[in-house]
């Protein structure tokens, strides 16, 4: 019980949540614009610990810095995705009917190759590297640096984002785009460029969360997808467009995974994730939009 | 009704019982997977292709299917085995398909994806808690006798779901699909209506999970809850055009084909290309092979 | 005899109150118009009527049974049918199929196919459609849609029928046809109906009473003739008009 109290489980919480905050935050962004349901979200995830793996290994590049080229490839990878695909299904009539069901069928197979794809090029065994892996010690709490550096980087780069969403015009514009999507069009919000920017933004912010994952962790091609779930159960818990919200959904699902964890056995992670998730679907069964229903 | 269908698929049938006569062990093999996936992917059409509730979750039937099929056959015999298996799948159908089919759209495939895994981990954790990572069934079938049960079940599979598609129960999943608010005010009961789709979608891929567990003789959970199955059966019935009863037979064929020259050498690359033609189907011919070729001519504007 | 009863329904949503304490009869037979400024709460009261919605309080009785809770399908097995005035046609459906999935699971439940294409071409007979049978719904024009709407209601077989601005957006002869249909639907069978309707003209023609809703209350119930000159109907369209 003891271990239950202390400092350091609370800051592996911390350090779990700020993590899914971010990636939860690119995803809210991407489906808030376009109501695009982006599984292959947590892939983003992914290709970017990769990237920062292998500048590291190779190169000896600090993650810290190779997160910015993390970041880069997979917003160039976000704005590929859009040109090449989205633009068409949101231009097709007849397919915006079922778009988010259409959406979430590309992007599982986007997901798939994409995974794939890594698994080929890298194969599947998990890879870790070592950097900044020094204890240093605050009070009687132990952390590693990479772990303190990788909060105080989801830290500012969370209240950048959100300031950007308060003051900057283009923010201004996806705001508006996630709240009235008619309305931002007759307002003269230039509908597509603020959608490229919503994609490269929200998988760049995946990608540098990625990079500063793979500091802490074991990366293999296949780690994306819980991301991916963890950050849909954020979304959902905060409430869609609601950045602060998905910022408290973020951290308390880190709390609730640690703990939980902490609480029972690491191999019931999963079960106790995709045990969220359910449930929290199952309790708002209108999806992220909550009730509105509207019949007439 | 029944029409210009029912002889060439009489024919397919009869083609399928003789395929043991002509071909060897491994001919048989592919055959046994072929029926499988068609028994699969007939029973997925029941409930999302009539109801457009998008089961990404399938192979939930099928691995629960497996673990009872690998529970019950030393004990029972693998009759009563396979038909436990259905018979939890079923029931399992019933008791998660009330809160399930609530959730629509989108949500609803999240969720089925969400539950198969869920329950794959669940079976992961009981197994490790029993100190059994994985169990052999010694003594099962033969792969001829499996073929000809499996080709068996493809068959009722393949009927299911052509009949209940023209029964009145069709009529309204296919109005649930359309239009749900409309279909409940002109008084389908659309809550158990989804449910009765949900439970008969889910019987025959657990007595598919038994019969598969006595074919490789070996039970993993990873294994036979993997997403990857309901990934295929997904990719296969949107291939062959999810509408009718007549689609999987394509999509399976192809996608069989695929994995056959693919899967042992490039599992990578078979996925890579699953992946590929899924995309390529939802962007290009929503309708599926068979939408394409057999567009309805009523479909026509005045 | 009275068909249907109101007692002081109300009905939010969130913190908006679309209806509130309505309360008026309609007897068997009755056509009841019901008239107000857009955002009156007229389809919110079709929804509590036929089980889309429930309300927030207040009582709903038809045929001397309670009904507000019951679900739709409860609802339009005991007799009641809807229109949507934004039009939800099956549309991937045919317009026959359309009609033929309310036959079959409507007030008469029937059991045979034939027998429900058999009924459902008739309907589409009475509405102008039969041509247009094996068509897609999706793909009918707007006139035909709302069409649909009515044939699909009817082939549900009831005895109250809630029709939701079935004439908006309709070319004047179309209006004229329409009209007319409803009048022999009416004769045919022993319909009662309630009718939403921002046409005037079309509601003073076709209606026994009006009940006129502004900002979700009731205000004025009456003759048609009278409401006309009703000061309080004239403030109200003339203070909200949108
Ligand atoms: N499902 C809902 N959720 C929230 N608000 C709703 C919902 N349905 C209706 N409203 C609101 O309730 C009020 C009444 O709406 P209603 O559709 O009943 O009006 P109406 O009289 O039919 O108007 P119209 O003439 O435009 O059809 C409106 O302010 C509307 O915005
Ligand atoms: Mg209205």
């Amino acid at each position: 019980m003891q271990a239950i109290l202390s400092w350091q489980l609370l800051f592996a919480a911390l350090v779990t949540g700020s993590i899914y905050v971010l990636v939860a935050l690119g995803l809210n962004l991407v489906y808030g614009t376009m109501r695009l349901l982006n599984v292959a979200h947590g892939d983003m995830v992914m290709i970017g610990a990769y990237v920062s793996y292998w500048l590291f290994t190779l190169s000896g590049l600090s993650p810290l810095l190779s997160m910015l080229i993390a970041a880069a490839l997979t917003a160039a990878l976000g704005a590929l995705a859009y040109v090449g695909l989205f633009r068409r299904l949101l231009a097709n009539r007849q397919l915006v009917q079922r778009l988010e069901g259409n959406s979430l069928l590309l992007f599982f197979g986007i997901s798939i190759v994409i995974q794939n794809l890594a698994s080929l090029a890298f194969d599947s065994t998990p890879r870790a590297y070592q950097y900044l892996d020094r204890v240093v010690a605050i009070g009687n709490l132990g952390i590693t640096e990479n772990r303190l550096a990788a909060l105080i980087v989801t830290g500012i780069l969370s209240l950048v984002i959100v300031l950007f969403l308060r003051f900057h015009i283009y923010g201004l514009a996806i705001k508006a785009l996630m709240q009235h999507r008619e309305a931002a069009t007759v307002v003269g919000i230039d509908v597509e460029r603020v959608q490229i920017l919503s994609f490269c933004i929200g998988f760049g912010v995946a990608g540098l969360a990625g990079a500063l994952l793979s500091m802490m962790e074991q990366i293999t091609p296949f780690m994306g997808f819980p991301f991916t779930i963890a950050a849909f159960v954020v979304v959902i818990l905060g409430g869609l467009g609601n950045l602060l919200g998905g910022m408290a959904a973020g951290l308390l699902l880190g709390i609730l995974e640690t703990y939980g964890v902490a609480l029972t056995s690491p191999s019931l992670r999963s079960v106790l994730i995709y045990g969220v998730f359910i449930l929290v679907l199952l309790v708002r069964p209108q999806g992220l939009l909550g009730g509105k229903r509207v019949v007439r | 009704m029944i029409g210009r269908w029912t002889i060439p698929l009489i024919v397919a049938l009869a083609a399928a019982c003789g395929v043991p006569f002509v071909a060897g062990d491994y001919l048989i093999g592919v055959a046994l997977s072929l029926a499988m996936w068609i028994a699969l992917t007939e029973s997925w059409i029941l409930l999302s292709g009539l109801t457009g509730y998008v089961s990404l979750g399938h192979v939930v039937f099928y691995g629960l299917g497996a673990y009872v099929g690998i529970l019950l056959w030393g004990e029972v015999g693998g009759v009563l085995a396979v038909g436990g298996a259905g018979l939890a799948s079923g029931v399992f159908a019933l008791a998660v398909g009330y809160p399930a089919l609530r959730v629509r759209g989108p949500y609803f495939v999240m969720l089925t994806f969400g539950l198969a895994e869920f329950c794959k981990y669940i079976v992961i954790d009981v197994e490790a808690g029993l100190g059994q990572f994985s169990r052999l069934l010694l003594g099962g079938p033969s792969v001829l006798q499996l073929y000809y049960v499996v080709l068996g079940l493809a068959a009722a599979a393949t009927a299911l779901t052509f009949f209940v598609a023209r029964s009145r129960l069709g009529y309204a999943l296919r109005a649930i699909r359309e239009n749900e608010e409309a279909a409940e005010t002109v008084g389908v009961p659309v809550a158990f209506c989804k449910l009765a789709a949900f439970a008969l979608s889910a019987i025959i891929p657990g007595m598919v999970g038994a019969l598969m567990v006595a074919r490789s003789s070996y039970f993993e959970p990873s294994q036979v809850f993997d997403p990857i199955v309901s990934f295929t059966i997904v990719t296969m019935a949107i291939i062959g055009g999810s509408d009718d009863a007549r689609g999987p037979f394509l999509g399976a064929a192809l996608l069989v084909l695929l994995s056959e020259i693919l899967w042992a050498r490039a599992p990578q690359v078979y996925m890579i290309l699953l992946g590929i033609l899924l995309i390529a189907f939802v962007l290009f011919a929503p309708g599926g092979i068979t939408g394409r070729l057999l567009s309805r001519p009523v479909k026509v504007k005045p | 005899m009275t068909l249907l009863k109101l007692q002081s329904v109300s009905k939010t949503f969130g913190g908006l109150r679309a209806l509130r304490d309505v309360s008026f009869e309609v007897a068997s037979g009755e056509i009841v118009g019901i008239m107000g400024a857009n955002g009156a709460g007229k389809t919110t009261l079709f929804s509590l009527i036929a089980g889309n919605a429930t309300p927030s309080s207040g009582e709903i009785w038809f045929k001397g049974r309670r009904i507000d809770g019951s679900r739709p399908d409860q609802n339009c097995r005991a007799g009641i049918a809807r229109t949507f005035q934004i039009v939800r046609p099956f549309a991937g459906l045919t317009v026959l199929e359309n009609v033929m999935v309310a036959v079959l699971f409507g007030s008469s439940r029937e059991r045979s196919r034939a027998k429900a294409a058999a009924r459902a071409e008739e309907i589409l007979h009475e509405l102008g459609l039969e041509e247009r049978k094996s068509q897609l719904a999706g793909s009918l024009t707007l006139s035909g849609q709302k069409r649909l709407e009515i044939a699909r209601a009817l082939a549900t077989g009831p005895q109250l029928i809630l029709l939701d601005e079935v004439m908006a957006g309709l070319t004047a002869t179309e209006v004229n046809e329409l009209l007319t249909a409803i009048r022999v639907i009416k004769q045919r069978r022993s319909l009662t109906i309630v009718i939403v309707e921002h046409v005037m003209q079309a509601l003073m023609r076709l209606a026994d009473r009006i009940v006129v809703l502004h900002h979700g209350e009731k205000i004025v119930e009456g003759l048609p003739a009278a409401i006309v000159e009703d000061e309080r109907v004239i403030a109200a369209y003339l203070g909200s008009a949108s």
